[in-house]
Order: C-alpha cells, then sequence, then structure tokens
C-alpha cells in the first residue's frame, strides 16, 4: 500500500509557498507597476489573467492527451490519476477564461458573450472536459470510467484544434494582442507584469496539477481499504 | 446464417454486424419509429417558430439548413444510443465480445447499420422540411446528396463511438447528446455552411475547402475510433 511518491507530497508545501508569494509579486507588478492602458483603462488589467489562464487550458488539454494515451497503453492506474487532475484543472482554468472574458468583452465590445471564433471554442472545450468528468462519475468501477475518459480525453484534445479552426473560418473577430513579427509598441512594464503572471499561473497549474493528482491517489487508496475492511 | 469463422475478416464481422442490426431493426422497427416521429413533430415545432412571414423575410433559403440539420442531428441521437442500447438489455453485448473478432470491426458494422437509418430517415425529412417551407429543392438535388451523405457520415462516425460511451455507462440519449454534440460542432458548422451555399445555387467550387474538410475530419475520427473501439467494450 505504498504507492505514495514522498516527493510528491512534500513538494505540495515549498510550490505553495512559492506560488503565494509569486502572486503578492505579480499583483503588484500588474495594479502598482505597470501603466494604465490608454484606452482600455483598467478593464485592460484583466488581460494580465484572461491570457495566461487560456494558455494554462491548452496546457492541461495537451497533458490530458498524454496520460489518456499512456494509460489506455500502459494501463497503469498512475496515468489516469495524470488525466484526473489534468482534466480538473483544465475544467478550472478554462471556467476562469470565460468569466473574466465577458467582463473585458462587456466594456470592450459592447457586449456580454458573442459567438466568435476563440469564444465558442472555449465555450465548447469547458462542455467537453464537465462531459469527461461526468461520464467517469456515471461509470459503474473505476476502471471502465477510467478508459471511456482516456478515450474522451484523446477525442477532447484531437478535436479542440479542429473546432477552433472551424469556428475561425466562420467568423472571428477576438484580438489579438501579441502578434508575432510585429513591432511591439507596449510600454516594458506591461511586458514584465504579463511575463511575471505568466510564470505564476506555471505554478499555479502546476500546484494544482500536483494537489488533484494526490486527491485522486487518495481516493484510490480510500476505496482499496474500504474494499479490504468491507469484504 | 452461418456463423463467421474463427477470425472472421473486418469486411465480413462488419458486414454481419450491420446484417444483423437492421434485421433487427426490420422486425421492430425499433429506432426508426422513433426517429421519423421526432423528425416530424420538431419539423412541426419549427413551423410554430419560423411562421410564414418569417420564412418570406428571411428566405427558405437561410431558415432551412439550420432546421434541416438540427432534426437530422436529434433525431439521429435515437439511433446512436439505441445501437448500442440494444445490446445491454439481454446482455448481448458479452456475447459480441466473446467473438473472437476485431472491436473495430463491430463499431464499423454498427456503423454502417446506422448509417443505413440515417439514409432512410434523410430521405424522409429532407422532402418533407422543404415541403413545410415551401422551397424547392429539385434544381439543387445532386449537390445537396453529396452534402448530406459526406456530413452525415461523419455525424455517424462520430454519434456510434459517443452512443457505446453513453451506453457503457448505462445511459441514454441525453448523455449521447452532451459527448457528441461539442464534438461535432466543426461538422454541424460545415453542414450548415454548405448545405446554404447549395440551396443558394453557389457552385461546388465555392464550398470545396469546407467538404474536403469535413471528410478529413470523418476519416480522422473513423480512425480514432476504430482504434480505441477495443477499450470501449471491453470489461
Amino acid at each position: 500500500m505504498s504507492s505514495t511518491p514522498n516527493w510528491l507530497e512534500r513538494s505540495l508545501y515549498p510550490l505553495l509557498v512559492l506560488t503565494t508569494a509569486g502572486m503578492v509579486g505579480a499583483l503588484w507588478l500588474i495594479f502598482l507597476h505597470a501603466p494604465e492602458e490608454k484606452v482600455m483603462g483598467a478593464v485592460q488589467k484583466l488581460f494580465y489573467f484572461h491570457v495566461p489562464a487560456a494558455i494554462m487550458t491548452y496546457a492541461a488539454v495537451a497533458v490530458l492527451l498524454i496520460g489518456s494515451i499512456a494509460y489506455l497503453w500502459t494501463r497503469d492506474v498512475r496515468w489516469d490519476n495524470l488525466s484526473i487532475a489534468a482534466t480538473e484543472c483544465g475544467l478550472f482554468f478554462c471556467g476562469m477564461v470565460l468569466i473574466t472574458g465577458p467582463i473585458w468583452g462587456r466594456p470592450a465590445w459592447g457586449v456580454w458573450w458573442t459567438w466568435e471564433a476563440r469564444l465558442t471554442t472555449t465555450l465548447v472545450l469547458w462542455i467537453l472536459l464537465a462531459a469527461a468528468i461526468l461520464v467517469r462519475s456515471y461509470a459503474d468501477n473505476r476502471e471502465l470510467g477510467a478508459r471511456l475518459a482516456s478515450v474522451l480525453g484523446i477525442l477532447a484534445a484531437i478535436d479542440i484544434y479542429i473546432i477552433r479552426k472551424a469556428v475561425e473560418w466562420f467568423r472571428g473577430m477576438h484580438p489579438t494582442v501579441f502578434k508575432p513579427g510585429a513591432e511591439r509598441d507596449v510600454d516594458p512594464a506591461i511586458g514584465q507584469a504579463f511575463g511575471a503572471t505568466s510564470l505564476v499561473f506555471i505554478l499555479l497549474f502546476l500546484l494544482l496539477l500536483a494537489v488533484t493528482y494526490r486527491e485522486a491517489q487518495l481516493r484510490d487508496r480510500a476505496e482499496r481499504l474500504t474494499q479490504a475492511l468491507g469484504r | 446464417m452461418k456463423a463467421p469463422a474463427n477470425g472472421a475478416g473486418f469486411v465480413t464481422t462488419a458486414r454481419l454486424v450491420a446484417a444483423k442490426d437492421l434485421r433487427l431493426e426490420w422486425r421492430t422497427l425499433d429506432s426508426l419509429a422513433g426517429m421519423l416521429l421526432f423528425a416530424l413533430i420538431v419539423l412541426v415545432v419549427y413551423s410554430f417558430a419560423f411562421d410564414g412571414a418569417m420564412n418570406r423575410e428571411l428566405g427558405a433559403r437561410f431558415l432551412i439548413p439550420g432546421i434541416l440539420w438540427t432534426v437530422v442531428t436529434f433525431s439521429g441521437l435515437i439511433s446512436f444510443s439505441r445501437a448500442f442500447q440494444n445490446e445491454t438489455a439481454d446482455d448481448t453485448l458479452t456475447a459480441l465480445r466473446l467473438a473472437p473478432v476485431d472491436r473495430g470491426a463491430i463499431y464499423t458494422g454498427k456503423l454502417l447499420a446506422v448509417l443505413v437509418k440515417l439514409a432512410a430517415l434523410e430521405t424522409v425529412t429532407v422532402p418533407l422540411t422543404a415541403l413545410f417551407f415551401s422551397f424547392d429543392l429539385a434544381p439543387h438535388a445532386g449537390p445537396l446528396v453529396l452534402v448530406l451523405v459526406l456530413h452525415t457520415v461523419g455525424l455517424a462516425v462520430l454519434g456510434t463511438l459517443t452512443g457505446a460511451i453513453a451506453a457503457r455507462v448505462g445511459r441514454g440519449e441525453a448523455l449521447t447528446a452532451i459527448l457528441l454534440l461539442p464534438a461535432a460542432a466543426p461538422l454541424l458548422i460545415s453542414a450548415v455552411e454548405t448545405t446554404g451555399a447549395v440551396l443558394g445555387g453557389e457552385p461546388l467550387a465555392s464550398i470545396r475547402a469546407w467538404l474536403l474538410g469535413s471528410l478529413g475530419f470523418a476519416m480522422l475520427f473513423f480512425c480514432v475510433a476504430v482504434l480505441t473501439f477495443d477499450y470501449v467494450l471491453e470489461e
């Protein structure tokens, strides 16, 4: 019963301290260091949360794809725990994108929601991730849930890039802030604040991934103990 | 009917499974009756939602693609979830699972049977939609059939897989819809776009990218389904 890699548990607290400290630093950079944007005003500050959250959502989907394929391949429950963690983290960051987006969209576009490419894609992704969690909870046993959720994970991860392309063809108006190759005429402080926030989001993602992974592990262990007792 | 020899080939297995499902359907009209009646009632509901004035205002060409594809998709859900629910009732799924054949071939057989049912559904509902919303389909029949076939195949490819997943956890149409509709979003967008273009009399060359995209989508997810179906069926 010693499937507990102690390094994971031991790394949680330093990671928590680091993330918290990073958050305080990033908040200082965002609200006190970086200047207020001329056109958008204070609402532009949302960008520092919105964009890194979106990047982390896609990172979570990538982890989900790896976890799903590796689980079906090896049947090692650790990969499935990684998929569980990635799905839940992805849902969290995706939800954050969906909440911060409309708050920015209302003053910038004049509407809370529009069926634009990235908005539609993000909403569809949120539904797909939630559906994977739903299927897992409907399954009679852990293994069936793991297999079906892995199949769905692969499906969702491949699909999301196609959905993105399809909706982009269909219509698009989302701003591209950092166009590759374009000359940037932004205050360096804005870039610094964005860079720092992105780093903190990576830390937060790792922390949440570790916590949800550990939770999945403990849930398995509790399940095994209950079975051993209740037999 | 002769039982397949040990390790029947992919095509033989698929054909046998499809034939079995269709024979069952022919004798019971288990899903087709539901699909057709459901399609009919949805069309009636749409006729309330979009009355004649709105039809004239917008033009049937802009109304029909959306109506057509929601009707086909929602009625299709019945056949997707029924394809595997049938097997769980008397646990014939275990028998299918025990057969020494490729599970991907079982999926393909189910898919073929679903496609025949969808074809039957569309032969009735497409002319009926045109009739209800007074639109003349005849001049656009050729390209329309191409668009219908292409997108129906893609929809069935994903639908059969998601229907199987829903049936494995003991759920029906509702879960199938939750799994299928977001995943099929690109296909539905393409279906509505291309149907609109075809009904507007635009040449097929103008929607070539959409059609090729949908074909690629169907082929990609057919491969994904055949490869992963083993894990869906497994006990």
